[in-house]
């Protein structure tokens, strides 16, 4: 929406004011780490450019603007929907991703920066019928009602199987403390983690 | 009778419909008795037999899984929001920046400019009144929301503004409070209340207050809309599939634009608590951007616009005095509430449990008070969080007077038989005796207190009305699937896993056989998620429908077989007679290349008195305070719940959970802050507006306590309300134990608790 007049300056002029400082660091990431990628530009924008993301093992490319979030280059530019755009402050954990194994607020990111990363979203976790066995304890417990924060739900609890192997409830509780459900789901979403760290079982 | 629901016999339609079945339900604990009876029903010519208390189930009442847990878990499901199409645009709404006052310019030129722009529409004329900060003033839709931003700031718009207020105690209509928060109000003569009092034991006064809490569904608002030549096609984030429907038809015709059909699909909605009724401003501005753009057109609402436009629960003002008799039993009830409003000054009714207070002189007054700000809407259970707190409540502060365990003194006044058991059975559970009686070390620095507090709600379902009941479609294709669909929507509460247990219930078939389909208004109509209705409302026309299927089934069986019809049964993945009988796979090749096809209707509920009318439980709170710092933590609840009969067991259980988690947030976190001076909400994000998280999560059991009424084929209630009502209530009373003094205002913040310590 757009903010009343006193309420200065916006996050987006913000971005848009330090957009080129943000550029000129990812560019040494994008040299150093994504060779296989286009060449970065000096300098960019106004307008859209094109950028390669490594989305879930594939690269692709996408037209950005500088001011565009990783999260609406996702769920825009590329279809993959499954983060959700629910605060756009980084405040509810539902557009988590994985960046480089770090789970991260995608409406937080600006998708050039995300340029050289290795990006792991939701849909990464399945191919058709064959689905991360997290996921389906995350059934197995009714660890979701509405369903909307469970991908980003889903990625912190990876991050945390993966960081933590076996993660005691309080490492649990510590490692989704940034995912928000307004259901009430956080009981039986701890119920599927230690069920995935067991194999299976309770 | 106590039917088997598999077999049925579908072709006793014809035969009188008087039957006598067993209602009640079976003892919750091996100390109790069972609370089971006979009662005869008259169900309508043509519906299915009812199930009753000895119904023996093979599907209801277990643990199957959300049918689309795995779209959901996988990131497949396909919100409103998550809808893409070539060559969709954008948009948002600007919102006014007054909280009273008459827009006295608008202009649009300079935005319609913008590059990527593809429509800007006026939602407001020069003149109209802006009644709260954040009205819908013009919308804009482009390529991409960064460009839409972009335009919106170069709309140009004037407003005259007006002296408002926002805080509905400042309203002179307000009562007059004291230093320490109470009403200051002389009571009315009420005979009859002014005597029991003047002849009780004990007698209390106590002021409750409670705080604005905004819904925060996950999902906001909002809606993709496209237009093929008079038709709209919607995607909406709503509760109400057919309400959108004839909203939007009704609005958009109101502007002289052809509309044939409007046709809404809400097959995944983030949400709704009950916000969600309405298309809204951000429906008809969708609807109008995608139809002067001519392309598809999407429409969300931002977060700050979710917790200040999209409604919420509203505040409320308390006071009750009461009085006991030498026994404990109320004797006297005056209450005096006021809701604090948005502007059309509605919606601020408050309820309280009136099972407590049936014998004594009783006095209820309410009063809505607006303020220039985002009107209120239904937020689960409205009313009756913020009563439940303010009675329920009074009632402990009640039974310290009187020298009475809050437990006992429920149980000398609770009305509700069947909360009774319930009361009991909980309190086993949660080991109340041992809690209550736990004294906390003199001076310690952390002390822990237990409290507890009823539930109620009315819901048994309704069945559409007299021109159009609810429908239901059933088909059984010739390979073996079943599809069972609904127009109604699924807003997280599992209506499409319920949906498809009733059917491989009434079939006699697993349910991974059956799938179910829900929130598209093409199939049958059904109703709105609202009042804790779903459920109660589909499930008797989902067995209809499954009923009238297997009748056809059977008579293409029994003609195969060369067996009568009366013989026939479906049941155990099975049809046919004891003797002959095809799989069910076979059976269904017997429909032919297309799909046997039938209409379900819900019917109107039993004309006969059921068991029991609308849901009871009970729940239980334990707490422990810092008195250092006054912080609250919530560290064990057990909550029990009635919803007639239980369908889904695992899916009902994380509502009644996940009601105590809301409930949770709402006693010790959430509250609307507003600046006075501008009128605006100082926290409506989720950094400063905080809702309970997973390190809030207390540890947490519920008991479903499945019960039959009799009162339509399947004997469903309502769930989703009935189990927030208490929860706030027994961690006010937990509170108040723990710290020996009551914090009479919501939520239970650090700063409260510390007056309340330091005011003892």
């Amino acid at each position: 929406m757009s903010h009343p007049p006193d309420h200065g300056v916006s996050r987006r002029s913000f971005l848009k004011g330090s957009a080129v400082v943000g550029i000129a660091s990812t560019g040494i990431t994008a040299a150093t780490k994504a060779a296989a990628g286009p060449p970065v530009p000096e300098s960019f924008g106004p307008g859209e450019h094109e950028i390669t993301l490594l989305v879930n093992g594939k690269n692709k490319l996408v037209k950005v603007e500088t001011r565009t979030t990783l999260l609406d280059a996702l769920r825009d530019r590329m279809d993959l929907t499954g983060a959700k755009k629910i605060c756009d402050r980084g405040a509810c954990g539902g557009c988590t991703v994985l960046v480089d194994g770090s789970p991260t607020n995608s409406c937080l990111m600006l998708a050039m920066d995300a340029v050289g990363t290795e990006l792991r979203t939701v849909e990464g976790l399945s191919n058709g019928d064959d689905a991360h066995p997290l996921l389906e304890n995350f059934v197995k417990c009714d660890a979701l009602q509405c369903g909307f924060c469970t991908p980003g739900m889903v990625m912190s609890s990876i991050a945390c199987l993966e960081k933590r192997g076996k993660p005691s409830p309080d490492e649990m509780r510590q490692d989704l403390s940034g995912n928000l459900c307004r259901c009430g789901t956080y009981g039986r979403v701890m119920e599927a983690i230690g069920r995935t760290a067991n194999g299976g079982n309770k | 009778m106590h039917p088997d629901p598999s077999t049925n016999d579908a072709k006793s339609a014809g035969l009188p419909r008087a039957t006598e079945i067993t209602v009640g339900y079976k003892a919750l604990s091996p100390s109790q008795k069972d609370r089971l009876q006979k009662i005869e029903v008259n169900p309508e010519e043509g519906d299915a037999p009812p199930w009753d208390a000895l119904t023996k189930y093979k599907t209801v009442g277990t643990d199957v899984d959300r049918i689309d847990g795995m779209p959901k878990a996988t990131g497949r499901a396909k919100y409103a929001y998550d809808m893409n199409f070539p060559d969709m645009q954008q948009a948002m709404i600007l919102r006014g920046s007054i909280a009273r006052g008459v827009l006295k310019g608008l202009n649009l030129d300079e935005a319609k400019a913008m590059p990527g722009i593809t429509a800007v529409v006026a939602l407001k004329e020069v003149g109209n009144k802006i009644r709260f900060v954040g009205d819908a003033v013009a919308a804009v839709s482009g390529k991409t929301l960064d460009l839409v931003r972009d335009a919106i700031e170069k709309i140009r718009a004037e407003y005259d503004a007006d002296v408002h207020n926002v805080d509905f105690l400042m309203d002179e209509q307000a009562p007059l409070l004291d230093s320490k928060g109470n009403v200051d109000e002389e009571w009315d003569e009420d005979k009859k209340v002014d005597a029991a009092l003047a002849a009780a034991a004990h007698t209390h006064t106590g002021t409750y207050r409670t705080e604005v809490q905004t819904h925060s569904s996950l999902e906001p608002h909002g809606n993709v809309c496209k237009w093929d030549g008079n038709n709209l096609e919607i995607w909406a984030s709503t509760q109400a599939t057919f309400g959108v429907r004839g909203e939007l038809a009704r609005a958009l015709g109101a502007r002289n634009i052809k509309v044939e059909s409007v046709d809404v699909h809400a097959e995944f909605v983030g949400g709704g608590f009950g916000s969600k009724f309405s298309a809204g401003i951000e429906g008809l501005a969708c609807a109008l951007l995608a139809h002067e753009s001519k392309l598809p057109v999407k429409l969300m609402l931002d977060r700050f616009e979710e917790h200040t436009t999209a409604g919420n629960r509203p505040s409320s003002l308390m006071q009750v005095r009461g009085a006991v008799d030498k026994d404990g039993k109320i004797t006297a009830w005056d209450w005096r509430s006021f809701g604090g409003c948005g502007y059309n000054g509605r919606g601020g009714s408050v309820r309280y449990p009136n099972y407590y207070m049936s014998d004594a002189a009783t006095r209820r007054k309410h009063k809505d008070i607006a303020t220039d700000a985002d009107p209120a809407r239904s937020m689960r259970a409205p009313g009756y969080p913020q009563g439940w707190f303010g009675a329920e409540m009074f009632l402990d502060e009640l039974a310290a007077k009187a020298g009475m365990d809050p437990l006992a003194f429920r149980l000398r006044n609770d009305a509700e038989a069947m909360r009774l058991d319930q009361w009991q059975f909980a309190a086993d559970k949660f080991g109340w005796d041992k809690a209550r009686n736990h004294k906390n070390e003199r001076g310690a620095r952390y002390v822990t207190g237990v409290g507890c507090a009823s539930a109620r709600w009315g819901q048994l379902g309704r069945h559409g009305g007299r021109r159009q009941r609810y429908g239901m479609t059933c088909r059984i294709h010739p390979d073996g699937t079943v599809e069972t669909r609904s127009g109604a929507q699924d807003i997280g509460t599992g209506l499409k896993t319920v949906i498809q247990m009733l059917t491989a219930e009434e079939l006699g078939v697993p349910a991974s056989r059956v799938r179910a389909m829900c929130g598209h208004t093409a199939d049958p109509i059904g109703p709105a998620s609202g009042g804790s209705t779903t459920t109660a409302s589909i499930a008797p026309a989902v067995r209809h429908a499954a009923f009238l299927a297997k009748g056809k089934l059977i008579d293409l069986v029994a003609a195969h077989l060369g067996v009568p019809v009366k013989d026939v049964t479906c049941g155990n993945d099975k049809v046919g007679t004891a003797k002959a009988s095809l799989s069910w796979t076979d059976a269904c090749k017997l429909v032919g290349p297309n799909p046997l096809e039938v209409h379900g209707e819900r019917y109107p509920n039993y004309p006969d008195k059921p068991f029991h009318r609308g849901v009871c439980g009970a729940q239980f709170a334990e707490v422990r305070v810092d008195t250092w710092t006054g912080e609250v933590k919530v560290t064990r609840m057990f909550g029990i719940q009635d919803c007639g009969l239980v369908i889904a067991k695992k899916l009902a259980e994380s509502q009644v959970l996940g009601a105590m988690i809301q409930g949770v947030s709402y006693a010790v976190h959430e509250q609307r802050i507003m600046d006075q001076r501008s009128g605006r909400m100082l926290n409506g994000d989720f950094l400063r507006y905080k809702i309970s998280g997973i390190k809030d999560l207390p540890e947490l059991e519920c008991h479903m306590h499945s019960v039959a009424n009799g009162h339509n084929n399947t004997g469903a209630a309502g769930l989703g309300e009935p189990p927030s009502t208490a929860t706030a209530a027994a961690i006010g009373n937990a509170v108040f134990h723990a710290i020996g003094a009551p914090v009479r205002h919501l939520p239970i913040t650090p700063e409260k608790v510390l007056a309340a310590i330091a005011s003892k």
